[in-house]
């Protein structure tokens, strides 16, 4: 996406021409899919999920997903996360091309530049709202983990929660333990995979807010999957899922 | 797009201590939140652990009690030992210039009530004259430990001389036997006893080894008086040596051990000090406390079933966390450790936690049992049993949780994205398979490693990974026959077969637990019922009804004389019997010798040795030629052929026996089988005629009735040789063998009592495998209650299930143990087995008994759900 000009919140979201095409990578890609091609399943109930894709995510750049269930949204979400390796293509974020790293490679990477933020939160319940956003910390090998935990845990404003446990917290409060763990490590690129889909209406716009904050104040690029055209449309780019295809490029200010 | 590759940067592994102390804190936040889950596999271990901690802290006590009892079993510091002659003039000096001497004599007599005989009582045998067990002691004896009689009197009142009389105090049971009371007189010999006492305690009762008569304790006068000493007859002197205090200390001890020797080389006396007073009980307890610690170890082996079992259940559980982590950068290897390390503390804790209570059994006992049980126990903490079942714990655990573990490492992050089962690996990544099997691998080599007796240990690995492998095999096979059945059109068989094979099915956990505790506690109840009827059915048809002892050479003659007279219908051999130990094997010294284990004993103390002009009966040259009837060349020996393999000779070697004081050597002539189980007279060693000429000995010989011969017979035929010749022993082979049989009974009592421990194990396996399924059952109940099933109709289906995997565990379980039964009793024991059905199908019976009740115990709570209240919370 050329130098980058458009990207933030603030850009000229209206002006399709600023947007990279799909086939124009560049050094200021946080993330560059070319070719993308994945099945699952096997034999008869095999499934062409992703078909073709290109696609590039600026560094800085939100991007909202959209599409119906099936579409391959969280599909498209686990390769960019290479949690699932694609059938062709070529999958490169934050300058690494994930082809090249095996498995446990990619664990690391995973650790150290993505954040995941999920719709069942998924907090560890064993431990303490603490433990848990120190978690990708410790496993990074970060000597100052629990004092960066509990620093990310004050700015989503859980400083009194820090020793509970998550089946001692709200729904909300659980969600934002898990956003504080997916920035704790200050990754390059946060996806978010309908974070407010468990959660009441007031309770969600208090979560996208935070995402939103540690977007714009971190520069961490932001992929959120979600249902709701009205939240996508906070992205800087809005990309619609179809049957496995991207109808790329469409801004929500094209609607 | 500028594409960096970062692998280097990532692969830079954080340090080795660093992950694991990542992996250990990690298990440790899981574990704050208690045990909950673990308590199968907690109690599988700690059982196991307890056992073999058990077992191998009340042998070490026992050990203990023995070591620290050493001068009150031995009766001295030192003890020096002949068989056949006394103390010469220069040896008993040697003795009385470095303490107290006490002189035991010990030997075998037949006791008799002086006529009139009390009237025979019908299928009594042998009233009027019976076998018992001398002891001749000067005044010095005790010299530690203390005697006490009942009435309570001073040994020398006990001793006194009343006119013709001596005195003595005698072992209870003789009193009842002889229906005697005290006061009452019999006859020893040619003296008349006067039984003024009954033994409560004597103290170096232990050292004697079993006896196959009641004690009676005389004084040495006595003994002298009775006629019993003759040329060669088989009395043991013992002279007890009581170090001044002054100079009593172990280097004391050692010193005058050696300057004996080294004084008198071919004295051929055994000499023990009192930190190894009664080296064959230690060593008895010691392999017994062995064989008890593989019974243990089996336990282990059927809780680890258990332990996997909960492992994966633990595991299925954490799967979202697992998944969660793997997301935020762990990597498979570190999941691995930090689930490795959370059961690895549980383990452990279970583990500490069994040697503990194990730990605590021999103060138990001895708090409980001390004063009825006849040995001493020294309870006290023993760090290596307790450390060494530590290790057996900990190993099983791993070898059965690494299984589970290995699987955890390719958990898929997906399933958090979507909501699908993906197909998982049956097998983990090999190199947990090979972590796997190199646990296997160190735990038999330790099993084998610690075990006195490694061919008895290895047979037992074997047989256990043959056991283990086979029912695993079963309930594979099992399941796969039930899901091949055709349709059935009850639905209660319907929905006992599909309970069988469906996943997480009881089939697996059942056949392998309970297969494998049942399969151990019918191979002991097998072994046991063979050597019993070995001993009291089998072996007497063809056994010799008497054996006698100490028959005067000169007087042969007219022993067999009056027996042809009093049983004409009798087969009666009779040989030379001398006793001599062997010194030495080509020159080299017996103690230097490394025999293989099963046949130290022929080095171990005197042997009865005799000599022969013809094959003896019940043996077969195998190698080499027998010398002819009329030899009378240099020495030869024929030796055993196993023996002779075991101390590694041919024919060709020398062997030297010190018998009555003097070395003789002889060269081996040639090697002999024996038919052990005829209980004729054998002999390891048969020497050429003239080899002892002029050494005094006498002859023993056994007596075959033809057709086993009657009570009355054996009485009357006791009766009259008793007085002919009060000298001569008889020892009734029935009785001998009652005592041994006894002895065994007891042994294989605690071997049973140890198997049925994995019975528990198998139990707890199966409670846990019931509680880990209660899910399903309960939806199961509910769904088809829904559907118009009536509880009855879910009884039954549940009751059906459980039988038939029962029956294929109990069959199973049945037919290996009885296998492994018959490859120990023909193989290393050699003898013929037999099945002995009723033991086996009662244990059987409970085996199914078990899984039924408790499956049914543990699915009732089921059946009592409400529909409604289950679907309202699916």
């Amino acid at each position: 996406m050329g130098d980058g000009e458009g990207r933030g919140p603030t850009g000229n979201m209206n002006d399709i021409s600023s947007y990279p095409s799909a086939c124009d990578p560049s050094a200021s890609d946080a993330i560059a899919l070319r070719g993308v091609n994945l099945s699952l399943g096997r034999g008869a109930a095999r499934v062409h999920i992703l078909r073709e894709i290109d696609l590039n995510i600026g560094r800085g750049e939100a991007v909202g997903l959209l599409g119906p269930s099936g579409s391959g949204k969280s599909t498209l979400l686990m390769v960019m996360t290479g949690l699932e390796r694609p059938d062709s293509g070529s999958v490169i974020v934050a300058g690494q091309d994930l082809q090249q790293l095996d498995e446990d490679d990619l664990a690391r990477f995973r650790g150290k530049s993505i954040g995941i933020v999920f719709q069942a939160f998924h907090l560890i319940p064993t431990m303490t709202a603490l433990e848990n956003v120190a978690v990708p910390l410790e496993f990074a090998g970060a000597r100052d983990a629990l004092v960066r935990a509990e620093h990310e845990l004050s700015a989503v404003g859980l400083a009194e929660r820090l020793h509970h446990y998550p089946a001692e917290l709200s729904g909300g409060e659980q969600q934002r333990v898990a956003l504080a763990r997916a920035l704790a490590p200050n990754p390059a690129i946060v996806v978010a995979d309908e974070p407010t889909g468990n959660l009441d209406e007031t309770t969600g716009r208090e979560i996208i807010e935070l995402l939103f904050r540690g977007h714009r104040e971190r520069g961490t690029t932001l992929v959120l999957v979600t249902h709701d055209t009205a939240l996508a449309a906070r992205c800087d780019r809005v990309l619609h899922l179809h049957s496995g295809r991207l109808d790329e490029p469409m801004l929500h200010g094209a609607k | 797009m500028t594409v960096v590759d970062t692998r280097a940067a990532l692969r830079r592994h954080p340090p080795a201590g660093q992950m694991a102390r990542l992996a250990l804190r990690f298990a440790w936040r899981e574990l704050r939140g208690g045990l909950r889950g673990f308590g199968v596999f907690i109690a599988c271990i700690a059982l196991g652990v307890l056992a073999i901690a058990g077992v191998g802290s009340v042998a070490a006590s026992l050990a203990d009690g023995i070591a620290s009892a050493g001068q009150v079993i031995l009766g001295g510091d030192l003890a020096f030992s002949l068989i056949q002659r006394e103390a010469s003039d220069s040896e008993r000096a040697f003795l009385d210039a470095h303490g107290t001497v006490s002189v035991a004599a010990t030997t075998r007599a037949m006791a008799r009530t002086p006529p009139p005989f009390p009237p025979a009582q019908a299928g009594e045998g042998m009233e009027g004259a019976t076998l018992v067990e001398i002891k001749a002691v000067d005044n010095a004896y005790p010299l530690f430990g203390s005697l006490v009689t009942d009435p309570d009197m001073p040994l020398a009142a006990v001793f006194a001389r009343n006119n013709d009389a001596f005195g003595a105090a005698v072992d209870p049971t003789l009193l009842t036997r002889l229906d005697l009371k005290t006061g009452d007189r019999i006859t020893i010999g040619n003296v008349a006893i006067e039984l003024r006492a009954a033994l409560t305690s004597e103290p170096d009762k232990l050292a004697g080894g079993i006896g196959l008569g009641p004690r009676v304790l005389i004084s040495e006068a006595a003994l002298r008086a009775s006629g019993l000493i003759q040329p060669g007859s088989l009395v043991r002197w013992q002279y007890r040596l009581r170090l001044p205090d002054a100079d009593s200390g172990d280097r004391a001890v050692t010193s005058i051990e050696k300057q004996a020797q080294a004084a008198f080389p071919d004295a051929g006396w055994e000499v023990r000090t009192r930190t190894k007073a009664s080296p064959q009980l230690e060593r008895n307890v010691e392999r017994f406390s062995q064989f008890l610690t593989l019974v243990a170890l089996t336990t282990l082996l059927v809780g680890g079933v258990g332990v996997a079992n909960a492992v994966a259940a633990h595991l299925a559980g954490k799967r979202d966390a697992i998944a969660t982590m793997k997301a935020l950068g762990a990597t498979g290897g570190g999941i691995f450790a930090v689930y490795c390390a959370q059961i690895a503390l549980v383990a452990l804790f279970a583990a500490v936690l069994g040697a503990g209570l194990g730990a605590a059994l021999p103060y138990v006992i001895a708090a409980a049992f001390g004063a009825i049980i006849p040995l001493p126990v020294a309870p006290s903490l023993h760090l290596g049993v307790l450390t060494l079942s530590i290790v057996y714990g900990l190993l099983t655990a791993l070898a059965f949780a690494l299984w589970p573990l290995g699987r955890a490492h390719d958990i898929s992050v997906s399933m958090l994205f979507r909501d699908q089962v993906a197909a998982e690996r049956r097998w983990p990544r090999r190199r947990y398979v090979i972590a796997t099997a190199s646990i296997v691998i160190i735990l038999a080599a330790l099993a084998i490693e610690t075990t006195y007796d490694h061919r008895i240990a290895a047979i037992f690995v074997v047989s256990a990974a043959v056991v283990f492998g086979v029912l695993r095999l079963v309930a594979m096979l099992t399941m796969w026959i039930a899901r091949r059945l055709p349709r059935q059109r009850s639905t209660v068989v319907r929905l006992a077969v599909a309970n069988i094979y469906r996943p997480g099915a009881l089939t697996p956990t059942v056949v392998l637990s309970l297969g494998l505790g049942l399969a151990l506690l019918v191979t002991v109840i097998e072994i046991d019922g063979n050597l019993h009827r070995e001993f009291t059915a089998a072996l007497p048809e063809k056994a010799p009804s008497f054996f006698f002892l100490d028959i005067p050479s000169a007087d042969a003659d007219r022993f067999d004389a009056l027996v042809r007279v009093h049983a004409p219908a009798s087969s009666l051999e009779r040989v030379p019997m001398l006793r001599g130990r062997i010194v030495a094997a080509n020159g080299i010294k017996a103690d230097d010798l490394k025999p293989a284990a099963g046949s130290r004993w022929v080095l171990r103390g005197d042997r009865g040795i005799t000599y022969a002009s013809v094959v003896p009966a019940g043996s077969r040259i195998v190698a080499g030629q027998w010398w002819g009837a009329n030899y009378s060349g240099e020495p030869l020996v024929s030796l055993e052929n196993r023996t002779a393999a075991d101390l590694n000779l041919k024919i060709g070697d020398s062997i030297t026996v010190n018998v009555l004081g003097r070395n003789v050597t002889a060269r081996i002539a040639n090697l002999r089988i024996v038919d052990w189980e005829n209980l004729g007279i054998n002999f390891v060693l048969v020497f050429s005629p003239g080899t002892f000429s002029g050494a005094p000995h006498s002859d023993i010989a056994t007596l075959t009735f033809a057709d086993g011969g009657t009570t009355q017979e054996e009485t009357a035929l006791i009766k009259a040789l008793a007085d002919a010749f009060p000298t001569v022993t008889a020892v009734r082979v029935k009785d001998a063998l009652d005592a041994l049989d006894n002895i065994l009974t007891n042994l294989v009592l605690a071997l049973r009592g140890a198997s049925s421990i994995t019975l528990i194990a198998a139990a707890l396996v199966l409670g846990g495998a019931l509680a880990a399924g209660q899910r399903f059952r309960i939806y199961d109940a509910v769904v088809l209650k829904t559907y118009g099933a009536t509880r009855a109709r879910l009884l039954t289906a549940y009751a059906l299930e459980y039988l038939l995997i029962g029956l294929v565990t109990v069959l199973f379980g049945v037919a290996m143990g009885s296998l492994a039964a018959d490859l120990i009793v023909t193989r290393v024991m050699e003898f013929p087995f037999v099945w002995v059905a009723g033991q086996a199908a009662g244990a059987a019976l409970a085996a199914l008994l078990v899984t039924v009740v408790l499956g049914l115990a543990g699915t009732f709570t089921a059946l009592g759900r409400k529909p409604a209240e289950v679907l309202r919370n699916l």
